[in-house]
């Protein structure tokens, strides 16, 4: 579960956006979240919809307790991403589109050292590292460098990694970017693995065709504020069988008419 | 097993992966001794062979007489005399490098001696310090003839030579090998380990903070479920271990360039042996160990602050001359170590050194060194670990 109540997170700005601030800051102040509520819930997958700058970043962040709120409350698997970060982030698997591994390490010895930051029992990683590996296909590269590895192979370590200890809540920041069709797939198919296990899974991206593959609930986002908050399911229904661009693009003019 | 130490052993195995760590860290110090060594001894013994093996062009100005020179110069072996008419011409062909130098004697030189007065010769050269085996060899001979020429008016005089000595002076040097040698040697080598420890430390709290922001992974480190400090304890001991590394791996390179490079002169074998004594060797990473802790902490917050490893090493690059100028300052002479010289960074460290290697430990200002130097690590870690501590800094 993951519990996001009246959210605000604010930032100075520096430089060029401080001397020409956008539409939607408030004096030197840049509104990432402005007063964000939404619960995701287990064994649901919650996509996070919004344009680049949205905001989306920032709020998974604050779940993955990187950032602190500047006000409101984020609590994961009940623990206050705030008071109980340690317990929180614990219960947190975390993969993003923008991350790489360590390249001079192996496969395997980069899922240990996540198992071990996580304090996993060695009995409790051998038998979860065997079944992940096996799912994934790494044996055969498990002690090459990751360095040497293809992108698709580097994706496979990257889930890997994430998922090893086996978290309540999975967050995915824009997982697919760059990647090729066959890797995002890949993704995709962790995104469902991990709904079927029953965890809370909040997926954030601005690709249309990879919401419908996996969406159950849908929040968009733009300039740090909720435009919807709904099943995925009433958002289509109100579409009158429009493409979900449309759908998305259409809410997007409403809140800035 | 601690979550520090989990972070510490994964940061150590991935920085001895690491390619260019390894060469700043080890190849470079470990060998830099050595192929120093070697190669100056071997310059300096080619030059002195080719300096005195080199045939002299002297050229002669016999104004007024002394032709005894001339021909003292022209039976030496390797000396060839050329006469010159004019003085100015003579200056010329020295000037053009024709000739090694002019002897010039005054006008009425014979006459002047015969008349048992002083007189006077002036000698034109390139006195630079590679002509100093040349210009030794013009004077030398020039001292002959001078002797020669004492020896002729004592004889006319019916006196012994060894009359006009009336003092004779022989120095004993009580200096130990040390006490000698502490001045040169005992700037240069705490200059070198500075900064071998400020090299050492460089790329991996660049790789380890910037590094890890630029690919990304320092969020997903972030996000398990490890504190903060604990993280950065982890890459912090990574750091200072590779630079106290690298410092003593340079120690190894100097006994093994001492060891095995020819023509090291023997005192300074004796001298570096002595340094390489366990207590000394304690006593000088006792005062390495807290500067590298204040360059590690350093270097980190820096390289924190930074958006890539180019970001970083950008930042750090301006850095040189600032470690390097105050050990550089403790190689000057006469720069001692006192109350306030303990106190200054990096110069207290390498004037403390100085002292070690002298064998001239003034306890007090040790101990302000010590105290001054575990002040500037605190300081350090306390900023790095603010900055580490700072969204801001994290996702710049």
């Amino acid at each position: 579960m993951i519990e996001v109540i009246d959210l605000v997170k604010s930032f100075r700005a520096t430089g060029r956006r401080r001397r020409e601030p956008a539409e939607a800051d408030r004096g030197d102040l840049i509104f990432a979240a402005d007063g964000v509520s939404f619960t995701c819930a287990p064994g649901r997958v919650f996509s996070l919809l919004g344009p680049n700058g949205a905001g989306k970043t920032t709020i998974l962040r604050v779940i993955a307790t990187l950032m602190r709120p500047t006000s409101g409350t984020v609590r994961v698997a009940g623990f206050d991403t705030v008071s109980r970060a340690r317990q929180a982030r614990a219960s947190l698997g975390f993969l993003t589109g923008s991350t790489r591994l360590y390249d001079r390490l192996t496969p395997n010895e980069l899922v240990r050292y996540y198992a071990d930051l996580h304090g996993m029992e060695p009995h409790r990683f051998r038998e979860g590292r065997d079944a992940i590996f096996d799912l994934l296909g790494m044996e055969e590269f498990a002690d090459r460098r990751i360095g040497r590895l293809s992108s698709g192979m580097k994706q496979r370590v990257s889930i890997a990694r994430t998922v090893i200890h086996d978290p309540a809540v999975v967050v995915f920041d824009e997982p697919t970017t760059g990647l090729d069709v066959l890797t995002s797939r890949s993704i995709i198919e962790l995104v469902r693995r991990c709904r079927s296990e029953g965890k809370t899974v909040i997926f954030s991206t601005h690709v249309m065709s990879e919401v419908s593959l996996i969406c159950d609930d849908l929040a968009i986002l733009h300039r740090g504020r909720l435009l919807y908050l709904g099943t995925f399911g009433d958002f289509t229904a109100g579409l009158g069988g429009a493409p979900l661009e449309e759908g998305f693009i259409r809410t997007l003019r409403e809140a800035v008419e | 097993m601690s979550t520090s130490s989990i972070v510490f052993r994964k940061e150590l195995k991935d920085t001895l992966r690491d390619r260019r760590t390894l060469i700043t860290m080890i190849l470079f110090p470990l060998l830099l001794f050595p192929v120093m060594m070697s190669l100056s001894s071997s310059f300096i013994v080619s030059h002195e062979v080719e300096a005195l093996a080199r045939t002299l062009r002297i050229g002669v100005l016999q104004g007024g007489g002394a032709s005894g020179f001339a021909s003292l110069a022209g039976g030496e072996e390797g000396v060839e005399v050329v006469p010159v008419a004019d003085a100015e011409e003579g200056r010329n062909l020295v000037l053009a490098d024709s000739l090694d130098a002019l002897v010039a004697f005054e006008e009425g030189f014979d006459s002047t001696v015969a008349a048992l007065g002083s007189t006077g010769v002036l000698v034109y050269m390139k006195e630079t310090e590679d002509r100093r085996i040349e210009a030794g060899r013009v004077l030398e001979l020039l001292d002959l003839y001078d002797e020669e020429l004492r020896e002729e008016r004592f004889r006319t005089l019916g006196l012994d030579p060894s009359v006009c000595f009336v003092l004779s002076v022989e120095t004993v040097n009580l200096a130990t090998t040390q006490e000698r040698l502490a001045d040169v040697v005992g700037g240069i080598l705490p200059y070198m380990f500075v900064i071998f420890c400020f090299m050492g430390s460089m790329y991996p709290a660049i790789d380890l903070a910037a590094g890890e922001k630029e690919r990304g992974t320092l969020e997903t480190l972030l996000s398990s479920p490890v504190d903060r400090m604990q993280i950065l304890v982890g890459k912090f001991g990574v750091v200072v271990l590779t630079g106290i590394s690298s410092a003593l791996v340079s120690l190894l390179g100097l006994y093994a360039g001492i060891r095995y490079a020819s023509a090291v002169p023997q005192e300074f074998v004796d001298m570096v042996m002595s340094i390489l004594e366990p207590s000394a060797i304690l006593l000088l990473f006792s005062l390495l160990l807290p500067l590298t802790v204040f360059f590690a902490a350093l270097l980190l917050s820096i390289s924190f602050l930074a958006r890539s490893f180019k970001e970083a090493q950008s930042y750090i690059g301006p850095l040189f001359p600032v470690i390097i100028i105050p050990a550089f300052i403790g190689l000057m002479p006469g720069m001692r170590l006192t109350a306030g010289t303990a106190l200054v960074p990096i110069l207290n460290v390498s004037l403390a050194t100085r002292a070690i290697i002298a064998g001239k430990v003034p306890a007090g200002a040790m101990a302000l060194v010590y105290a001054s130097l575990a002040v500037y690590a605190a300081a350090a870690l306390v900023l790095c670990s603010r900055i580490f501590g700072r969204e801001r800094a994290i996702f710049r």
